[in-house]
């Protein structure tokens, strides 16, 4: 206890304050704009580190890590457009409350779940840190293989109501993710002889056109030449009614144990921890169908599930010196400049950095709290005050930039602009979009874990469910699948005895 | 309407279905078997949603696109900017951009549009060109006014 | 593409006409890296672009392209203008194990080699209780039990397993490579048990063998390391002639002004020894090691030749 109270107070003094006001509030921006992420401001930060104070660096990372986090929800509750791969699951409630006249409301617990999940995130890599490493080695190829599957079977939750065309996308989403290199025997697949393709398709240049496309183009067609009054904006501040937190609550502890869960798995990312967050949320709930027009519990869900996998994604990368995703890679040759060797012995090398970053990550959350909401009305909800004629080229500019500077090439320009028709037109004909961003995401981790397992077995496939961890998540995969209709069957029961 | 969009939906996933499947074909051992197995499941998808509207199809009205013309001058004006990027350099275009595209979807406050774009503009080098230094498409115009390449 | 060649060889031609360059770099240089951020490659050369743009004056933007095990940043690299204002960071395997495997654009005559920065060696690594306390012990256990063991490595192809098959190929071991995405990933299986040899970079499992949780009993250069007691190089097990290293360097694009080319060599040569850089590379297990010029090309041959012969007889090539 006193190792943190010491950490505390070297991090509430004047720099490490600054560094960490500014940068949230500069993370939220990140996070907001589609195309731009934290890795580049992050990236650019690094060689910074290496002559500032280290818990003035940090500081900056954990605001802008977890600023982004919460950022990503902004367009989407406003616009429909995820701002990060991991807000497209509170595009599914937070555009429709939006759309009713609710924008406020869903920002509002957006930001409270942002934070929630946050500090929860934050306390289990303070607390139980090396603990939560040691499960994460329990975890060999078998296991990242059932968990992809698990991830894809909550494909069912976004399907909507076709569910044919639902798993088609998620197949066209899987097919675009095995494009490239394949990493196990160095086939080119799907590249038509395009150096350019042998990296594969780029996830945000996808995301960005597939999502952000279809409403700009939507609001071209409204061809809107005003622009929202003050009033018409509806964004007067919207206290919680009497036991709204309280309902919350069952949901905000489901989703940052998940994403705590997802999050200290190296390479699984954070991009599913909102999916499953949402998937839960729905089954959990006594009235599933409400989700997707509007529940406050979706929102809550994804938001609180995207934070929550942050802080937890550090533990690999500060306890075991397995970085999970960019951002830990980062933080990870941050600290080694300083001279700190990342491993097992990190949290005993030098407490005062590696518990002030912790705090720090804790504080960062903290500070959604009291800066996301005005950042989001005061900021970003008045762009919409502009004629949507005008909003529209401002949002393909930056669409545009942010898509060029991933790797600096046009063609993934035409790529983004082709993804973003084919979009426009699959909406309009009930195919759902977010399956072929999840099928991109899980298909590659799916497929190289699945074959790693088989070399290392030599090829014997039973190998994949007598594991004690594999076969549990099989067996949850399964129940994750058969739960929506096993209820469905109970209250149509329910209602058949009731009629009796 | 639906109908004929399904059985049309249906068909163009059949043949992207055929086509990959037919291409991981030419792939060696287990790298081609996954996409080639997707590429079969995508035909037979894409197949059954063809012939469920064949069959049944309740033909409700579903407009593709609610504004036509508004639409196609926004893909299109979004085409020539994405061309002339490279060409022309970022902020270039991008400025004519924000003048051209409103101004083609009937907006006729010139002054308006012009204020927002260099406001607009101001902010996106700050950020990008100034704050996170990315390199972008150099401006055709440049020399001109002095500025270097 | 042959528009493309002779639209470069112009400019190239133009370029070298005209006298301006007393003035280079007047304007800000642009490094490729052909790997995501946060890498090796990637934090080291945005620590060393640190200490050029103070020598150089200038400014230097890193632009990231990943993917392809580098080949695609190499081929979008190849079509720059060799001004001296686009800059090319990498590590040695897109440009001398990647063609090996993939059909790429370009070849080692797409770039003009400026200077190499640093190198360091793979090792490989078993659990404690492992039956082999020497290199020698290890070699012998592996040799007298084919396919038993598996190891894992950066990626099909890659330098790494490359350099491990050469060791194997030598003694006619047989083990099973399990490709990974990385040092990391590849540490993070061989700690939970699921593969039973760590092989990659030396920084990264470092850590565990000063807990004695993992024993490195082989690195891949000729030298031993000093980091690493237990590990025999390959010069004390017979067989020098084996060693593979990792290394970076800095290149340009093909037909570069030799005098710009000079110029920067010598500034990236100052730079590397720079104390602050030197202290920087040892917490990543590399040491400087810096060849200029034409002798760099020379390198890249070398490497590009002998690991052809052992791709060809691993029935890896095209």
């Amino acid at each position: 206890m006193e190792f943190y109270t010491q950490a505390l107070s070297n991090v509430l003094t004047f720099w490490p304050l600054i560094a960490m006001i500014g940068s949230t509030l500069l993370g939220v921006f990140i996070g907001a704009l589609p195309g731009l992420n934290p890795v580049m401001a992050i990236a650019l930060l690094l060689p910074l580190t290496y002559s500032m104070d280290p818990l003035v660096a940090l500081g900056m990372v954990a605001g802008i890590y977890n600023g982004s986090m919460y950022g990503g929800a902004i367009p989407a509750i406003l616009l429909r457009i995820p701002g990060t791969p991991a807000s497209i699951a509170t595009t599914f409630d937070g555009f429709p409350m939006a759309d009713k006249g609710e924008a406020s409301k869903a920002l509002k617990i957006a930001c409270w779940s942002s934070a929630v999940g946050g500090i929860v995130s934050a306390i289990a890599l303070m607390t139980m840190g090396p603990l939560l490493a040691r499960v994460t080695l329990f975890f060999g190829p078998a296991e990242y293989f059932w968990i992809a599957i698990f991830g894809m079977a909550s494909v069912g939750v976004m399907v909507g109501s076709d569910p044919i065309k639902g798993i088609m996308a998620a197949v066209i989403g899987l097919l675009i993710g095995t494009m490239g290199i394949d990493s196990l025997s160095g086939q080119a697949r799907f590249t038509f002889g395009q150096t350019w393709l042998l990296g594969g398709l780029d996830l945000i240049v996808v995301l960005v056109g597939l999502y952000a496309l279809p409403p700009v183009l939507q609001l071209a067609e409204k061809c809107d030449l005003k622009g929202l009054s003050a009033a018409q904006l509806k964004l007067t501040n919207t206290p919680f009614n009497k036991g709204e937190i309280r309902g919350l609550i069952p949901t905000w502890i489901r989703s940052s144990g998940i994403g705590i869960g997802v999050g200290i798995l190296p390479g699984a990312g954070g991009n599913i921890a909102a999916f499953l967050s949402y998937n839960a949320a729905k089954n959990a709930s006594d009235d599933p169908d409400s989700f997707g027009k509007g529940n406050p519990q979706g929102v809550a869900a994804a938001e609180c599930g995207n934070n929550a996998d942050n802080a937890a994604s550090m533990i690999p990368a500060l306890a075991l010196g397995i970085p999970g995703n960019v951002v830990a890679a980062l933080v990870l040759s941050a600290l080694t400049i300083h001279g700190l060797q990342p491993g097992p012995q990190l949290f005993h090398q030098n407490p005062t950095l590696v518990g002030g970053f912790m705090m720090e990550m804790l504080i960062t959350s903290l500070l959604i709290l009291l800066l996301g909401g005005a950042v989001a009305t005061r900021v970003f909800a008045q762009f919409q005050r502009l004629p949507g004629v005008l909003l529209v080229p401002s949002i393909l500019t930056l669409m545009c930039v942010g898509v060029y500077v991933i790797n600096g090439r046009p063609v993934d320009l035409w790529v983004m602009l082709l993804a973003g028709v084919a979009g426009y037109f699959l909406e309009k004909v009930n195919v759902p979009l977010a399956p072929i961003i999840l099928g991109m995401i899980l298909g590659p981790m799916a497929e190289q874990s699945v074959r790693r397992a088989l070399l290392i077995s030599r090829g014997d496939a039973t190998e994949l469910l007598t594991r004690p961890i594999s076969a549990t998540l099989a067996v949850a995969t399964v129940l994750v699948v058969a739960w929506p209709l096993i209820k469905a069957v109970r209250r149509k029961r329910a209602i058949a005895t009731k009629s009796d | 309407m639906e109908r004929r969009q399904d059985i049309a939906l249906g068909l163009i996933f059949v043949g992207l279905g055929i086509a990959a499947a037919w291409m991981a074909t030419s792939y060696s051992g287990a790298g081609g078997t996954y996409p080639m197995v997707l590429g079969v499941i995508l035909t037979l998808l894409g197949g059954t949603v063809a012939l469920r509207a064949v069959r049944k199809g309740a033909n409700k009205a579903r407009l593709l696109v609610d504004a036509p013309v508004k639409m196609i001058t926004a893909v299109v004006i979004a085409a020539i900017y994405v061309t002339l990027v490279v060409p022309l350099g970022f902020y270039t275009s991008s400025f004519l951009l924000m003048l051209a595209l409103p101004i083609a979807l009937g907006f006729r406050q010139g002054i308006y549009a012009l204020i927002v774009a260099l406001v607009f503009m101001t902010v996106v080098y700050l950020v990008f060109s100034v704050l996170l230094e990315k390199p972008l498409p150099s401006e055709a115009l440049a020399p001109l006014f002095g500025l270097g390449v | 593409m042959k528009i493309k060649t002779t639209l470069i060889s112009l400019t190239a031609a133009a370029a070298m006409a005209t006298p301006a360059f007393a003035e280079y770099p007047e304007r800000a240089i642009e490094l490729t890296i052909p790997a995501g951020a946060g890498g090796g490659t990637d934090t080291s050369a945005r620590k060393l672009a640190i200490l050029l743009e103070e020598a150089l004056g200038q400014s230097i933007a890193v632009l990231n392209v990943g993917g392809g095990g580098g080949s695609v940043g190499a081929s979008q690299f190849m079509q720059a203008k060799p001004d001296g204002y686009s800059l090319f960071a990498t590590w040695n395997s897109p440009l001398t194990t990647v063609p090996q495997l993939q059909n790429v654009a370009y070849t080692l005559d797409s770039f003009t080699p400026i200077a190499s920065t640093s190198e360091t060696a793979y090792t490989l690594c078993v659990d404690a209780d492992f039956p082999a306390e020497t290199g020698e012990e290890f070699l012998a256990e592996l040799a007298a039990n084919p396919d038993k063991y598996t190891y894992g490595n950066d990626g099909i192809g890659g330098t790494m397993q490359l350099a491990a098959e050469r060791i194997f190929q030598a003694r006619e071991i047989s083990a099973i490579a399990i490709p990974f995405g990385g040092a990391g990933e590849t540490l993070q299986n061989f700690l939970g048990g699921h593969v039973d040899i760590y092989g990659g970079s030396i920084s990264t499992v470092l850590p565990y063998v000063e807990t004695g949780k993992a024993k490195c009993l082989l690195v891949t250069s000729a030298a031993d390391v000093p980091a690493l007691e237990q590990a025999s190089g390959l010069a004390a097990v017979g067989m020098p002639e084996n060693e593979t290293l990792l290394w970076r360097a800095i290149l340009g694009p093909q037909g570069m002004d030799p005098e710009i080319v000079e110029m920067l060599g010598a500034i990236i040569e100052t730079a590397v020894n720079d104390p602050s850089y030197v202290k920087f590379l040892a917490t990543k297990g590399e040491v400087p090691n810096v060849v200029l010029g034409a002798n760099l090309g020379a390198r890249l041959q070398a490497e590009f030749d002998a690991l052809a012969a052992v791709s060809a007889s691993l029935g890896l090539g095209q």
